[in-house]
């Protein structure tokens, strides 16, 4: 078995997905100030919603469309919480982890009365798009060709993000909220709007990313399934400087190691080690982060700084 | 006049809990007429669950003892103002290192109790001021390394007992160490009874940790970092020493909760025995609860013991499913920081006149 070959870079890109779409959605909570650390429970929130959707309605379309409402409805909680009631994001963000992984749990009981684990045979995955002219380019067409829909939406996702922020009108004012309040503020804009906004739309972009997760690869769903992508995705966020693009590069690496965990399963090596990867090469990315990703306000609340 | 102005000042800081407990119950309420069970029965059916009698009050006490032990831990780190989220990873590797010395350490059975207190302490200690060190020599992002570390911890211990030092002698072969000497077991409080010698470990903890916060002046330098780190620093206070001693100090305390868990219950270390109940998210939970008052913590921490073994309770007799109880914590804890607008604070306020004069 080869260590490195075209279907290892593949299922990165398969894997890359739910971490970009999320970091992306971290990435424009950063921008209007907010440190979303609830990234994790987002996702999980989507994938739930994403499979309860599928049960109910047999239809994929309407598993996308619950698991961004999932979503939704969850960041709409954060903003309540952060915004009007000007809790500590950092431990509103800690307090939705919790609530969604226990709501999932809670919800697996009550809807499905199972434990653990849900899955039904009569379930539909995300189809895989065999998009016609992507196929013939050489190497690339290989590593692009046949994914879920949500896959190439992630990419896309990060090019529309792009040009949101730094080539319109709104973009730029959401910038100015991140930079600083205040002044935005004394400008006239609508903060609060757009922080809003920006949190709604990080819980889209999250409940796709959990929708990826539960419908894209397996279709079924586990507690606690994100297993740290959340957080995975908020070191990809501020590794990339909360600019899309390098939110593309840093989650690439991230997916290519999440791919290259299970990889390693292959060899004889304690599964154990081979788990740890992803984490651990986090970890060694975080050093060379220094002081970059976190805008002003948002690291007010960080630990020694 | 002046016993009042007294009571409200002991009720303010209580106020703001005391919201985010009734928001927390009345979304238990939601899920449970959900569910279609009648609220206040299945609440009555909680509260027996883990008040009802002596046994049931004992393993409360039981459940509550490294959630305290873990509170502590964080308090101390949040007080110094650093945002240690690494309590699990801080607490398994204390457990499962506890566990290797009472195991393999020769002597007699003290010799062997010490140096596994000694080995849970250090190992969660080190393993936290790992992260510790990160922040302070290279800004790596303490609330996310010490995050990204419980998996590389919970994963290593995993290891461990799952390979080298794995229990061979029964037929199954599950992820665990052989069981320890009876000699090193932490004595029960009461016989039959659940609560053992670390609750009273826990609680001395406390007493030492609130004396240590109000009464000392490396106490004083903790609370001052966490309050006003640049007056802090003004002031004289080496930020990064009390940075480094918190984190050490915070995951060693974490790393006593593991191995009290596996002195005093378990015996040996059991994979996944000290995440799967979720020991440092709750200790976490009750940190925060107090507002890391180090009394305070530790009656949060009896609480939500006392919500988890009710919810245990409420399963065994109806038909709602215990995650109820993380329902109600999650809530809990997302409303606890919360400001609640001039009105609720005016209304509350009066509530509090009204207790001061009757």
């Amino acid at each position: 078995m080869e260590l490195f070959d075209y279907s290892l870079f593949a299922s990165a890109i398969r894997m890359v997905s739910p971490i970009l779409l999320a970091a992306l959605g971290g990435a424009l909570c950063a921008r209007v100030g907010i440190f979303n650390v609830g990234l994790e429970g987002l996702i999980l929130a989507g994938a739930f919603s994403a499979i309860v959707g599928n049960y109910y309605s047999g239809s994929v379309i309407v598993a996308v469309l619950t698991g961004a409402f999932g979503g939704v409805l969850v960041s709409l909680l954060f903003g309540l919480a952060t915004i009007k009631f000007k809790a500590n994001p950092i431990v509103a963000g800690i307090a939705i982890n919790f609530l969604v992984l226990g709501l999932t749990t809670f919800g697996l009981r009550a809807i499905f009365q199972v434990k653990g684990a849900f899955y039904d045979k009569d379930m539909n995955g995300l189809p895989k798009w065999d998009l016609p002219l992507i196929e013939n380019i050489p190497v690339i067409g290989k590593l692009l060709y046949g994914h879920s829909p949500l896959v190439y939406m992630a990419f896309f996702a990060a090019i529309l993000l792009y040009i949101f922020l730094f080539k319109t009108v709104v973009g730029f004012r959401i910038l100015a909220v991140g930079k600083n309040e205040a002044a935005a503020r004394s400008l006239g804009l609508k903060v609060t709007v757009l922080q809003y906004g920006a949190i709604v739309a990080s819980g889209v972009l999250c409940g796709l990313a959990g929708t990826q997760l539960s419908l894209g690869q397996v279709t079924m769903f586990t507690e606690g399934m994100t297993a740290g992508r959340g957080f995975i995705a908020l070191v990809a966020m501020m590794l990339g400087g909360s600019h899309p693009i390098g939110i593309i590069g840093s989650s690439l690496l991230f997916g290519l190691m999440d791919a290259m965990s299970i990889r390693l399963q292959g060899f004889s090596m304690p599964t154990q080690f081979t788990a740890m990867l992803p984490y651990v090469i986090t970890i060694i990315a975080m050093f060379f982060l220094k002081d970059r990703g976190l805008e002003s306000q948002a690291s007010g609340q960080q630990s020694s700084r | 006049m002046n016993l009042q102005r007294k009571i409200q000042q002991l009720l303010k800081p209580l106020i703001q809990p005391m919201i985010a407990v009734m928001i927390g119950l009345l979304t238990g309420a939601l899920a449970i007429a959900l569910v279609g069970e009648s609220i206040f029965g299945t609440y009555k059916v909680m509260w027996d669950g883990a008040f009802g009698n002596f046994y049931f009050l004992t393993a409360t006490l039981a459940r509550a003892t490294p959630i305290i032990l873990v509170g502590l831990g964080l308090a101390l780190a949040f007080r110094a103002g650093v945002f240690n989220m690494g309590a699990e990873g801080q607490m398994v590797l204390g457990a499962v290192c506890a566990a290797l010395a009472a195991l393999y350490v020769p002597g007699s059975g003290i010799v062997k109790l010490f140096s596994a207190f000694f080995a849970g302490f250090i190992a969660g200690g080190l393993w936290s001021l790992l992260a510790g060190w990160m922040e302070v020599k290279y800004k790596v992002q303490l609330l996310i390394s010490t995050l990204l570390l419980n998996y590389v911890a919970v994963l290593f211990a995993g290891y461990l007992v799952a390979e080298p030092f794995q229990d061979k002698s029964g037929s199954a072969a599950l992820a665990q160490t052989p069981m320890i000497d009876q000699s090193v077991w932490l004595p029960k409080l009461f016989a039959g009874m659940s609560v053992h010698m670390g609750f009273v470990i826990a609680v001395v903890g406390a007493v030492i940790f609130y004396v240590f916060l109000q009464f000392t002046s490396s106490g004083y330098e903790v609370r001052m970092l966490g309050k006003n780190p640049f007056f802090a620093e003004y002031g004289g206070i080496n930020k990064h020493k009390v940075l480094l001693f918190s984190m050490f100090f915070s995951g060693g305390i974490a790393g006593l909760a593991g191995t009290v868990e596996v002195l005093g219950s378990q015996y040996r270390y059991v994979e996944g025995a000290l995440t799967v109940p979720g020991y440092a998210w709750t200790g976490l939970m009750a940190a925060l609860l107090a507002n890391s008052n180090p009394l305070g913590t530790a009656v949060a921490a009896i609480l939500l013991a006392a919500l988890q073994t009710g919810a245990m309770g409420m399963e065994r007799n109806t038909e709602v499913p215990l995650e109820i109880a993380s329902v109600i914590q999650g809530v809990l804890i997302l409303f606890v920081t919360a400001k609640f607008t001039l009105s609720w604070w005016k209304v509350k306020k009066k509530a509090g006149d009204v207790n001061g004069t009757v």
